[in-house]
């Protein structure tokens, strides 16, 4: 939601270059927004968007422009989830060496 | 766990580009995981201007590629119910890093949150029931370990109060 009601709002430059739909920056501008399951961009939908949003059929979600064009061209699924599970192993197995270190030092 | 709030009574962020240190100070707030597993999502994030003039001000969520090292400060931090216990490895929440301060990633924006700070407001909930619109904050490094909420370069930003709604699980 934003608010400009009782503002100056945006020029609609300053709203085109924030990716906001036409006039989204004057008055009440109230839309909903979809978070791209491969990089979690949260983008507002536009209510005059005619052609199709992207979609990964693997992980059942809507994607941004940016993720729906690589996933065009690899037909990889890089769902968010499955990149924050390989962090957290990451994460995981950083701090059970360190363990083992603390451990065979100590 | 349980929700908390990081809020701020008034900040004036200064445009900064990304992959560019944001001064202390400078900027609403940085959240960084209290450990290297801890997972946190965002839920709403409220922008209410307080300046006198125009002051049209490029908000971002973003996260950060460089993270900021050291105790943080600034802002108020809160449970939002007072039954909460507190965690174990508390969620870092401020606009000030002791040592070095973050870097926005020019990769990874999560949200941008654009408005006239001259009596404008801005405000984005998370509204899936199985709260998978929620940004996540995973562990304690980058990109994944924090996130910050400052004014992109353009714009003359102003002055705006601001609370971040978020959760550790």
């Amino acid at each position: 939601m934003i608010d400009h009601r009782n503002s100056p709002g945006l020029t609609e430059e300053q709203t085109h270059a924030a990716g906001l739909p036409p006039g989204a920056g004057q008055g009440l501008f109230e839309a909903p927004t979809s978070t791209c399951s491969h990089c979690q961009a949260i983008v507002v939908l536009n209510p005059n968007r005619l052609r199709d949003r992207s979609y990964c059929s693997k992980c059942d979600r809507y994607l941004c422009d940016n993720c729906g064009a690589v996933y065009g061209l690899t037909r990889e699924c890089r769902s968010i989830f499955k990149q924050l599970d390989e962090a957290q192993e990451a994460g995981e197995k950083q701090s059970s060496n360190l363990l083992l270190l603390t451990r065979s030092g100590g | 766990m349980a929700k908390r709030v990081y809020t701020i009574d008034t900040n004036t962020p200064t445009a900064v580009a990304d992959t560019v240190a944001i001064a202390n100070g400078t900027y609403v707030g940085a959240f960084k995981g209290g450990s290297g597993t801890q997972r946190t999502l965002i839920d709403e994030i409220y922008l209410g201007g307080q300046a006198a003039a125009s002051t049209p001000t490029l908000m971002q969520l973003a996260r950060d590629s460089t993270v900021g090292v050291g105790a943080q400060s600034g802002g108020d931090d809160a449970a939002l119910d007072p039954a909460t216990a507190a965690l174990a490895a508390i969620v870092g929440v401020g606009n000030s890093f002791v040592t070095s301060a973050p870097q926005r990633d020019a990769a990874a924006k999560l949200l941008h949150l654009d408005f006239n700070a001259f009596g404008g407001i801005v405000k984005w909930k998370s509204l899936a029931a199985d709260r998978s619109d929620s940004p996540v904050l995973l562990g304690n490094t980058a990109s994944f370990g924090e996130m910050s909420l400052s004014a992109f370069t353009g714009g003359t930003p102003g002055a705006i109060g601001a609370h971040v709604i978020y959760e550790t699980l």
